[in-house]
């Protein structure tokens, strides 16, 4: 392994593991309470229907059919909070690819190491990539084994599938605050990006179904990429995914020709 | 032999402000450079500039006959920043290690011996390091892979006087191998006893370039004598290189321009009970330079 990827890995060691303790703990609490909804569809059913009007439904995702495996899989795990979990660790990990270590001036000596400005970029993104694929990989087999666990009936491949787009999307918003620590050294600036595309994005797409007027925006919500295809339901939307992985290469060609070209440090 | 450094033209403006202009410097081979300026004046600008961390406006440089963005050539530099950040819980030999990794690998005993040279700590997380600690880390990293050419930016900030002494011994044993060294400073007591030459920088441009024996000889000395017993200002009024003369009873105050010859065998003929002799501090530098050959930079410096 390259020798910044690797050391990367190992400065990112611990945030990684507490994600992964984290998110893992997260995923199963929600689905240790899917047993007792099973005992009584259609009180857990009509009650979360009824809970919530009519637009935050729509946020949760639709919330139709709760009390299925699949369902319950999809609403608590792969709509919102799984997404946006993910999201937040690529997030902080890709701004500390660049803009963290420039803005406490570590950066400097690690620029004058006989490695072109574009490799370390690259490596760095790799070191996000890897990670983020370690955290993807043990979250999918645990939520794996709990939902054969409490018989929730949902594929493996259909899992396989909404953990691929989950992995996929967050690959995409860590790059983008990549990209933006690169053209400008700034982290606050990266988590204002990050923050604004992944809420907007998930708002225009969820309620984009059903409100005309923003619906177009859809289109240009990277939200739109893995919920429109409904992984869990239909398995793998191979275009949509291609369209993430494209949006993700982009941004990673930005960052390094972002920052083989300016000052860092000033 | 081409030179280690060679810049022609070089300028650096942030923005609208200037950090650098057409600096034209040559650094010769084996040679143990010393950067002077007070601090903003362009030494850290330069330095940075030389190692592609920014990249100049307009201007020319070139490190080691190469341009410094051909990343190959940096494995030949070992470079000390001037304000020198380590951090987090990896400890220092790690990073260390991961360092000399990158730089074509150094071996655990050289690092071990450096680091028992100066005394420094290696086992303790980075982020815990005393000031002091930090950069004996920054200098092992610097000196570690025996590169061509230093880079060391205010490399004595911090350390404590028997550091200081070792780290210009070790300096001087790089030039005893016909390796160079650029060392930036403030202060001149710490570059002169181991530079050939100093360059000068003030407000972005390069005042001068000097031979350190002829700049010793141009620094102006606050001096002060005190003796037994009140002396007449007759007997010191006139000497050579003595300037802004005090006699006040018994104790005589003056600046001297370059040799204190004179004075002393004036001083000589009473009795002496106690004398100060200041270090010569670069600010005076700069005014003899500004009052004497400096109108021209003087003006070109607005």
């Amino acid at each position: 392994m390259p020798v910044l990827v690797s050391k990367s890995l190992r400065d990112y060691r611990r945030s990684l593991v507490g994600w992964t303790v984290g998110i893992t703990a997260f995923f199963a609490l929600y689905l240790s309470f899917y047993p007792s909804i099973t005992k009584d569809p259609e009180l857990y059913g009509r009650a979360a229907l009824a809970k919530f009007p009519g637009a935050m439904r729509d946020l949760m995702g639709g919330l139709e059919d709760f009390t299925s495996g699949v369902g319950y899989l999809h609403s608590l795990v792969y709509q919102l909070f799984g997404p946006m979990l993910f999201v937040v660790c690529a997030a902080i990990l890709g701004n500390r690819a660049l803009a963290q270590p420039e803005e406490s001036g570590t950066l400097e000596l690690t620029v004058t190491l006989p490695v072109d400005r574009r490799r370390l970029v690259f490596e760095r993104f790799a070191a996000l990539a890897l990670g983020l694929l370690g955290l993807a990989v043990v979250t999918f087999l645990a939520v794996w084994a709990l939902s054969s666990a409490v018989d929730m009936n949902v594929a493996f491949d259909r899992i396989l599938a909404g953990h691929t787009g989950i992995l996929l999307l967050s690959l995409l918003f860590g790059t983008l605050a990549l990209a933006v620590g690169a053209a400008t050294g700034r982290r606050g600036i990266a988590m204002a990006v990050v923050g604004v595309v992944a809420v907007g994005g998930y708002v225009v797409e969820s309620m984009g179904r059903n409100v005309d007027a923003i619906s177009w925006l859809r289109w240009i919500s990277p939200f739109h990429y893995y919920l429109d295809g409904r992984p869990l339901y239909q398995g793998f939307p191979t275009g949509d995914y291609l369209v993430l992985a494209g949006a993700t290469v982009v941004l990673l060609l930005t960052a390094i020709l972002a920052f083989d070209r300016r000052d860092v440090g000033v | 032999m081409t030179a280690v450094v060679r810049t022609e033209g070089l300028t650096k403006f942030y923005g609208d402000r200037r950090g650098l202009e057409d600096l034209d410097l040559e650094i010769r081979p084996g040679e143990v450079f010393g950067y002077l300026g007070p601090n903003g004046a362009g030494k850290t600008t330069t330095i940075r500039l030389i190692l592609d961390v920014i990249r100049p406006t307009r201007g020319r440089v070139t490190v080691l006959g190469t341009d410094p963005r051909d990343a190959r050539v940096r494995a030949r530099i070992g470079y000390l920043p001037g304000e020198l950040a380590l951090e987090g819980r990896e400890r220092a030999r790690d990073y260390l290690a991961f360092l000399g990794g990158v730089r074509g690998g150094v071996s655990r005993e050289r690092i071990d011996a450096l680091a028992e040279r100066l005394e420094a700590d290696l086992s303790a997380p980075m982020g815990r390091l005393s000031k002091g600690n930090k950069q004996k880390v920054g200098l092992i990293q610097a000196f570690m892979h025996e590169p061509e050419f230093l880079i060391l930016d205010e490399p004595t900030s911090g350390l404590d006087p028997l550091v200081q002494q070792e780290f210009l011994a070790m300096v001087r044993e790089v030039r005893a191998s016909g390796r160079t060294v650029l060392m930036s400073s403030h202060v001149l007591a710490e570059v002169e006893n181991v530079s050939d030459r100093v360059g000068i920088v003030r407000a972005g441009r390069l005042v001068a370039v000097e031979d350190i024996a002829a700049l010793r000889e141009k620094a102006v000395r606050l001096v002060e004598f005190h003796f037994d017993a009140p002396v007449p200002r007759e007997a010191f009024e006139g000497l050579a290189g003595v300037r802004d003369l005090r006699v006040e009873g018994a104790s005589v105050r003056c600046t001297i321009d370059g040799r204190p010859d004179a004075l002393v065998k004036a001083a000589a003929r009473f009795t002496v009970v106690h004398m100060v002799s200041a270090e010569p501090d670069l600010e005076e530098i700069f005014l003899t330079y500004y009052s004497e050959e400096g109108g021209h930079h003087a003006r070109a410096g607005v």
